[in-house]
C-alpha cells in the first residue's frame, strides 16, 4: 500500500463519515459541519487526481462560503430551530428507508467495479502534463466552456438580484410585541444591537 | 531525495521557526506597547524580560482545561488546535528564497485564500460551542466578518496573480525581480492592493482594529470567554501565528519576497516580513477597535468596489502593457 492510496482512503473515510454526520446528526450545526468534512473530502480526492485547481475552488466556495452561510442561517434561526423533533416513523417508512439505501450502496457497488475493470484494463486516456492547472482549466474555460460560464453568471446574478427583491419587499418594522419577537430576543433573550433597542423594552415585553 | 523525506524536513523547520518567532513576537509587542505608552513592558524574567514567553506557556500549560457541563465537547476540545492547523498550513507556500520553499504549488495563492476562507470556521467553533451567549455573540460577528473580508481579500489578492500572471508564490517573485516591487511598480494598482489586501487581511486574523469577535470591552472575551489553560493559548498563539503568516504573504505578493541586494535573499525576506509584522503591531497600538456596523460598512461600501477597480485596472495596464511591449 503506498502512501497515495493511504492518503485516498483517508479522504474517502472523510467523505463518508461526514455524510453520514450530515443525514444523521439531531443537531444541525453539527450536521452543517459534517458537511464541511465532506466537502475538505472531496477537495483532497481532486487533489489526488491532479485538479488542483479545482480543489482550492471547492475549498473557497463550498468549505468557506455555503457551508458558512449554512451556519449563519441556522444561528439566526436562533435556538428554536436548532434541535430536530424526534418523530416516530411507521416501520413501512422504514422499511422502504431500508431498501432504498441497500439499492444506492449496491448500485454504487456495481458502477464501482465496472469503472474499476475499465482503468485496469487501460481504457483511460493518459493526462497531459499541465492538465488540472489554472492555464488549462482557464483556456478550457475561455474557449469551449465559454457559453455555460457566461450563462451561469447571469443565474449567479439573477439570483442574488432576486434575493435582494425578495428581502426589499414588504419589509416593514414591526413594533416588538411577545408574540413578534426579532430572532435575537428569542435567542438571547435582549436587544443584541443597537438599532434593536430603538424602542424601549420593557422588561415583561422580552420573554 | 525523497519528496515525502523533504517535504516532512520543511514542515518541521517552518512549523517550529514561525512559532519561535511568535512566542517572542509576542515578547517584542508587549515592549514595543510599552514604549509606546511610556512604561517598561515585561522586564522580571530574563535580561530585557526575554524569557516571558516561556514563563507565559509554562503557566498556560499549568492551567486546568476547563470544559463547561452545556458545552458542545467535541468541538469545544478540537476548535483551538484547528486554529493553529489552519494557520500553520498556510506557512507551507511561502517561499522564504529561490529554493526554499515547502511546497511551491502551482495554484499557490489561491490555496492560502482557501486556507484563508477556512480559518473563520474553528473561530466560530470555539464560540457556538462554548454555550455562552458572548461567545455565540463573538461568534456570529466573526462569521459575517470572515465571509464579508474575504472578498476583498480576495480582489486584492488577484491584483499580483494578473500582473505576473502565475498564482505560484515563488513565479509572482520571480516576476517583480525582473520588473520591479508590485508595491512601486506599475504605479497604482499594486500599492492600492496592498492598503487593501492588509486590512482584509487583518479583519480574517480577527486582529484590533478588527477584532470585534473578541471585543473584551462588550463581549468579555468574545469567542474565547470559556477557554482556559492551553486552550486559550492556543486561540492567542493562532491570531500571532496569522499575522506572522500575513506579513510574510503579504511581503512575497507586494514587495518582492527574497528580493534585495548585498545579503542572500533568505535575509531580505525575512527582514520584510517582521518589518510588516512590526508594523501591524504599530496599527495595532495606535488605532481603536471598529464597530460593528462600521466593519461592515468599510468593506462593502469602499473595500468591495474599490478592489473591483483596483482588479479592472491592474486587467487594463497587462492588456495594453503587453500589447506595447
Amino acid at each position: 500500500m503506498t502512501i497515495g492510496s493511504v492518503y485516498f482512503f483517508l479522504c474517502a473515510i472523510a467523505c463518508i463519515a461526514g455524510a453520514l454526520v450530515t443525514v444523521v446528526a439531531r443537531n444541525p450545526i453539527r450536521g452543517a459541519l459534517g458537511l464541511l468534512l465532506t466537502i475538505v473530502g472531496i477537495a483532497g480526492m481532486y487533489l489526488k487526481l491532479h485538479a488542483q485547481f479545482l480543489a482550492a475552488v471547492q475549498v473557497i466556495v463550498y468549505a468557506g462560503a455555503v457551508v458558512i452561510l449554512f451556519v449563519f442561517v441556522l444561528m439566526l434561526l436562533g435556538a428554536d430551530a436548532m434541535e430536530r423533533p424526534t418523530g416516530n416513523r411507521s416501520p413501512v417508512a422504514r422499511i422502504a428507508g431500508g431498501i432504498g439505501i441497500a439499492a444506492i450502496v449496491l448500485f454504487t457497488a456495481y458502477r464501482a467495479i465496472q469503472v474499476y475493470s475499465r482503468a485496469t484494463n487501460g481504457h483511460f486516456p493518459s493526462l497531459s502534463e499541465d492538465f488540472g492547472s489554472v492555464k488549462s482549466v482557464g483556456k478550457q474555460l475561455y474557449s469551449e466552456a465559454l457559453a455555460p460560464f457566461e450563462l451561469s453568471t447571469a443565474l449567479l446574478i439573477v439570483s442574488v438580484i432576486g434575493a435582494i427583491a425578495v428581502a426589499r419587499t414588504g419589509h416593514k418594522r414591526t413594533a416588538l410585541s411577545p408574540n413578534n419577537l426579532t430572532s435575537a430576543h428569542r435567542f438571547f433573550g435582549g436587544p443584541v444591537e443597537p438599532r434593536d433597542a430603538a424602542q424601549p423594552i420593557t422588561k415583561d415585553s422580552t420573554l | 531525495m525523497n519528496p515525502w523525506l523533504r517535504g516532512l524536513i520543511y514542515a518541521v523547520v517552518v512549523i517550529n521557526v514561525f512559532l519561535t518567532i511568535t512566542a517572542w513576537s509576542i515578547w517584542f509587542e508587549r515592549k514595543f506597547s510599552g514604549r509606546m505608552q511610556s512604561r517598561l513592558g515585561p522586564t522580571f524574567y530574563g535580561p530585557m524580560g526575554l524569557l516571558q514567553p516561556v514563563v507565559d506557556g509554562i503557566k498556560l500549560i499549568q492551567k486546568e482545561f476547563l470544559i463547561p457541563i452545556n458545552a458542545d465537547r467535541l468541538l469545544f476540545v478540537i476548535a483551538p488546535p484547528l486554529t493553529v492547523v489552519l494557520a500553520l498550513g498556510t506557512a507551507a507556500v511561502v517561499p522564504f528564497g529561490a529554493d526554499i520553499i515547502a511546497a511551491d504549488l502551482d495554484i499557490g495563492v489561491l490555496y492560502l485564500l482557501a486556507l484563508g476562507s477556512l480559518t473563520i470556521i474553528p473561530v466560530w467553533m470555539s464560540g457556538w460551542s462554548s454555550n455562552n451567549k458572548y461567545a455565540m455573540l463573538g461568534a456570529m460577528r466573526a462569521v459575517a466578518q470572515g465571509v464579508s473580508y474575504e472578498i476583498p481579500l480576495v480582489l486584492a489578492s488577484l491584483v499580483p496573480v494578473i500582473l505576473a500572471g502565475s498564482m505560484s508564490l515563488s513565479d509572482i517573485v520571480r516576476f517583480q525581480i525582473k520588473h520591479g516591487w508590485f508595491a512601486f511598480w506599475p504605479p497604482g494598482p499594486g500599492f492600492f492592493a496592498f492598503l487593501f489586501f492588509l486590512p482584509a487581511s487583518l479583519a480574517e486574523a480577527n486582529r484590533i482594529p478588527f477584532d470585534i469577535p473578541e471585543a473584551e470591552s462588550e463581549l468579555i472575551a468574545g469567542v474565547s470567554t470559556e477557554y482556559t489553560g492551553m486552550g486559550f493559548g492556543l486561540l492567542y498563539l493562532a491570531e500571532y501565528l496569522h499575522t506572522l503568516v500575513i506579513s510574510a504573504v503579504a511581503s512575497v505578493l507586494f514587495f518582492g519576497g527574497w528580493d534585495g541586494p548585498f545579503a542572500p535573499g533568505l535575509h531580505w525576506m525575512v527582514l520584510k516580513t517582521l518589518g510588516l509584522f512590526a508594523g501591524i503591531f504599530w496599527v495595532r497600538w495606535s488605532l481603536v477597535r471598529f464597530r460593528s456596523d462600521q466593519l461592515m460598512s468599510i468593506c462593502w461600501r469602499y473595500l468591495v468596489p474599490g478592489g473591483l477597480i483596483l482588479v479592472m485596472s491592474a486587467g487594463l495596464w497587462v492588456h495594453f502593457h503587453r500589447g506595447s511591449g
